[in-house]
């Protein structure tokens, strides 16, 4: 089920719980009505017999025999045996004027009067009760719906209000950034589970940002020590070269010590870049377009691409839109151009596709398919130990789309490797740029 | 020219100042920030090469000081962390430019000068080597009196080998100069000779000499000796 919104939610459920109660209330209401209704009016039929009795115990003596009907009452002889009881029905009876069947209810008994047998039949008819007690079911169900309407609205609106702390809360946990979250602050509620919330939200976020703090002094730390043995070490090197008095077998041992150092401390930048971007450390603050930091990097690695005669085909879009942190896109960016140039042979090509949508790179190359599962690994060369590479490129690559949410992909096709970018776009396709 | 390098590892410290006095600065050296503020305060310096992380103290607050003393010193900062943050509030505070350790010598000294040229001959000031005359202002370049054509590549190849004249410079230290991170990706430093090897034509065409010697695999030195 999808997720509704916490008002929508209790709106459901209220429905739920107060349509059924008041439909059986409604029902057992009628129900009642109807019973007492029927009860006054046998109580009354009841009575009219007790008059008649009374009234035909005086009146009998002077005409013997009875014969009276009209609709509402009925006294015929009869020879059946007298009844102790009277009978009370129900009875649909044919009427003249309204030209259809009507309800009523009737009272029988067989009475002895002087000792003949007569038929008693009483009768009241139903329809009034009827249309009373359809206005009363009409009167209830407008109060019950009515009741319902204000209830709805009632609790709609102070489910909102109460509610309000809370949403803004969640505004601001939304809004939340790791580098400015010491300046979060909740306002202070009403409500106290609100304010025992924001204690431990609070409590919380101050944990986060210590441990943020720590881990980012850490890096930073980290790469201190290790760039100044570095740094000390390389330029005591640099100074050794300076030595007149060196071979040239000696000076070329010293320069590849040099460049064995400088190796390590790429590597241990491209680590460190890689914890920086897990631990979310980078510098968002001027954004760059792919655009522009492809061409940049086109320019700049254009004297590699002519030395090893590569044939460069680019179709690159004039949109702007699509931008990242200038650190992320640069590194983003040279670590794909810069494979598709290293891994490919001379006479090699490279084609480059850019629009809002997609970023395309393939290139021709000797290597084969790298295998799925070691694709961005880390220090997984494909088998190919270069002596420049360090193995993370491709691993800085995919930490920066996934931290960006755009999905990477690799395909393996007649000696091309493609690389697909896609930009994590919404559903509405945004349109080209002039 | 008057350099003040303040970096707290003595080894580094005097590996910059080796390299320096080698190209003819006269350099000082202050070990933490105590020190640093008074050598600031009490002479004059044509530049000072700063490390940010110090002892006692921080690298950007002498940047401060500097200011608040009106000096005219070129300002470099050398800083272990490669954080741009600490770039650009170095480069906000007046400091002309920034290097990541590790860095190679060759190209300390050819900032160092570049900063110097600019602030002290406002970039007019002509750069001689011999029969070579390099005009930075208008980026023009002569052999005998003949003006050369090169492209900006050649130019900063040029610039970097007169700055750091008769001293091996390696191929990386060109590649970084010339190419930034990028060179990186290159997989080898090939390219760089195509270069050189037409810097030295240009330079022959016009009647100059061959001061670029090829130090079997480990890089270049440009050398009249």
């Amino acid at each position: 089920m999808r997720p509704m919104k916490l008002l929508t939610q209790t709106t459901i459920y209220f429905l739920l719980l107060v349509l059924p109660l008041l439909t059986i209330s409604t029902f057992y209401l009628f129900s009642q009505f109807n019973k007492e209704i029927g009860h006054e009016i046998d109580e009354e039929l009841l009575n009219d017999q007790i008059q008649w009795l009374r009234y035909m115990d005086t009146v009998s003596v002077h005409s013997p025999v009875f014969r009276l009907s009209t609709p509402e009452f009925s006294l015929q002889p009869v020879t059946q045996p007298a009844q102790a009881k009277p009978v009370l029905e129900s009875v649909m009876l044919y009427q003249d004027i309204e030209g259809k069947k009507t309800p009523y209810r009737q009272l029988t008994q067989v009475l002895s009067i002087h000792n003949n047998s007569y038929l008693l039949t009483i009768r009241k008819s139903l329809i009034e009760r009827d249309d009373l007690i359809k206005n009363i079911f009409i009167v209830m169900l407008i109060v019950f719906g009515g009741l319902l309407v204000f209830i709805l609205l009632l609790n709609r609106m102070l489910s909102k209000r109460l509610w309000r702390p809370f949403y803004q809360s969640l505004e601001k946990l939304h809004g939340i950034e790791l580098k400015k979250m010491e300046s979060v602050s909740f306002s202070p509620s009403s409500i106290k589970e609100f304010n025992q919330l924001h204690t431990a939200l609070t409590a919380m976020i101050t944990r986060i940002h210590a441990d943020y703090q720590s881990i980012k002094e850490l890096t930073e730390d980290a790469a201190h020590e290790m760039q100044t043995p570095l740094a000390i070490a390389e330029s005591k090197l640099e100074l050794l070269l300076q030595d007149e008095t060196l071979s040239d077998a000696q000076l070329h041992a010293i320069a590849q010590s040099s460049e064995a150092l400088e190796r390590l401390a790429r590597l241990n930048h491209s680590l460190l870049l890689l914890a920086k971007i897990e631990n979310h450390q980078y510098d968002t603050s001027q954004p760059e377009s792919l655009q522009h930091v492809t061409k940049q990097y086109l320019g700049l690695l254009d004297e590699l691409i002519k030395d090893k005669k590569l044939t460069l085909e680019t179709q690159l879009t004039h949109d702007t839109s699509w931008q990242m942190p200038a650190a992320l896109a640069d590194m983003l960016i040279s670590n794909l151009v810069g494979n598709a140039i290293r891994y490919n042979y001379t006479g090699g090509k490279i084609k480059l596709q850019l629009d809002d949508q997609q970023f395309t790179i393939s290139n021709t190359s000797s290597w084969p398919a790298i295998p799925q599962q070691q694709l961005f690994q880390r220090f997984k060369k494909g088998g190919a130990v270069l002596d420049s590479s360090n193995g993370l490129g491709l691993a800085i690559v995919k930490k920066i789309c996934d931290t960006y949410n755009l999905p990477i992909s690799y395909y393996f096709e007649n000696g091309v490797h493609t690389f697909t970018i896609s930009r994590f776009s919404t559903n509405s396709k945004p349109s080209f740029a002039a | 020219m008057k350099v003040l390098v303040i970096e707290d590892e003595p080894a580094l410290q005097t590996a910059i100042r080796q390299y320096l006095e080698q190209q003819g600065y006269i350099c000082e050296t202050a070990p933490d920030f105590p020190q640093a503020m008074a050598k600031v305060n009490d002479y004059d310096y044509d530049c000072i090469v700063a490390d940010i992380g110090l002892p006692k103290g921080n690298g950007l607050d002498i940047i401060k000081e500097l200011k608040a003393l009106e000096s005219e010193a070129g300002i470099i900062i050398i800083s272990a962390k490669d954080s741009l943050e600490d770039k650009l509030s170095g480069l906000d505070l007046g400091a002309d430019d920034y290097l990541t350790k590790p860095f190679h010598l060759s190209e300390l000294n050819a900032r160092i000068n570049a900063i110097l040229r600019r602030k002290h001959f406002d970039g007019n000031t002509n750069i001689h080597f011999n029969e070579i005359r390099i005009a930075p202002g208008s980026k023009a370049v002569f052999v005998k009196d003949t003006p050369l054509t090169l492209t900006s590549k050649e130019y900063q190849l040029l610039l970097y080998f007169i700055a750091n004249q008769r001293r091996v410079v390696t191929k990386t230290a060109l590649a970084g100069h010339l190419w930034g991170d990028a060179y990186d990706q290159a997989g080898s430093y090939d390219f760089i000779y195509s270069h050189i090897k037409n810097l030295r034509r240009k330079l022959l065409e016009a009647g100059g000499e061959d001061y670029i010697k090829t130090i079997y695999g480990t890089g270049y030195r440009w050398s009249d000796q």
